[in-house]
């Protein structure tokens, strides 16, 4: 095994162990810290997939802005839950196992008979077909994207600015 | 080339499928908003891998995936800031933040 399929497995190793640690860790903060393993994770396989702009975009606004969201909204709200956890969840949590098992399994035979993938040599993602794309055949959903920045902007603003006078 | 493990689809398609069925058990298991909030964070990296996967793997010559998958992190970010300010007035005033106790909207 070469050292490049080594951080491979170890980028689809932290990927999937994140994964498991965001859905089914006690605490929320190790959810979280979880869940920044993932994205870590994540940003590897991008790279291994030839887009470096998107990994980095990826460890940007997933740790850099969404997690730090999160984490501020913890500190925020402190320990909010009633019931820390109980044990009615039990049954859910098997349930969901099963489900997940069996799809799993069901999907991955579906992958592994029809899609038997040839890496075809050369494709590199750069920021400048990115661009153009961007600008030219994707100029819709880009505006439509900055609209619903603001949107969303605007609507947490006065949703916070509502909410202090029935406090 | 083509033997190496990092140019096999599979694994990466693999990879985003337990993404979305980790993402999917956490909505069902957690109880709390902010849970619930990671495992929707999970689900849509998920769609994000499978998307600059097939991209890379089936049609090479379009950027669209990656472009979608830009797309999708945008999404992301308004929608995790709405549901955390919403979860924020939520906690003020019902004092908890569980996702099973909120049933005056239901009937």
């Amino acid at each position: 095994m070469s050292i490049g399929e080594s951080i491979f497995l170890f980028a689809v190793a932290v990927t999937m162990g994140g994964a498991l640690t965001a859905v089914f860790a006690s605490s929320i903060v190790y959810a979280m810290l979880g869940l920044i393993a993932a994205m870590f994770g994540v940003a590897g396989l991008y790279i291994y997939l030839n887009s470096t702009f998107l990994a980095m975009m990826q460890i940007l606004i997933y740790v850099g802005a969404i997690s730090i969201l999160i984490a501020f909204a913890i500190m925020l709200l402190g320990p909010y839950s009633k019931k820390y956890r109980d044990f009615r969840a039990f049954g859910k949590l098997m349930a969901a196992f099963a489900t997940a098992i069996v799809s799993v399994l069901m999907f991955g035979r579906f992958i592994l008979e029809n899609l038997q993938g040839d890496a075809r040599a050369g494709f590199a993602m750069t920021t400048k077909d990115l661009g153009r794309v961007f600008t030219d055949k994707l100029i819709l959903p880009f505006e439509l994207i900055s609209l619903l920045l603001v949107v969303a902007i605007i609507g947490a603003v006065m949703l916070s600015l509502n909410s202090r006078g029935d406090k | 080339m083509n033997d190496l493990l990092y140019n096999n689809s599979n694994i990466y398609l693999f990879v985003a499928v337990f993404m979305l069925f980790c993402g999917i058990a956490g909505l069902v298991y957690r109880r709390t908003l902010i849970g619930m909030l990671v495992s929707m964070e999970l689900i849509m990296n998920g769609a994000g891998l499978n998307l600059v996967a097939i991209n890379r793997f089936i049609s090479p010559e379009n950027p669209y995936g990656v472009a979608f998958t830009l797309i999708i992190m945008g999404i992301a970010a308004a929608e995790s800031a709405i549901a955390l300010s919403i979860i924020i007035i939520i906690a003020k005033r019902y004092q908890h933040i569980e996702g099973g106790d909120m049933k005056e909207l239901k009937y």
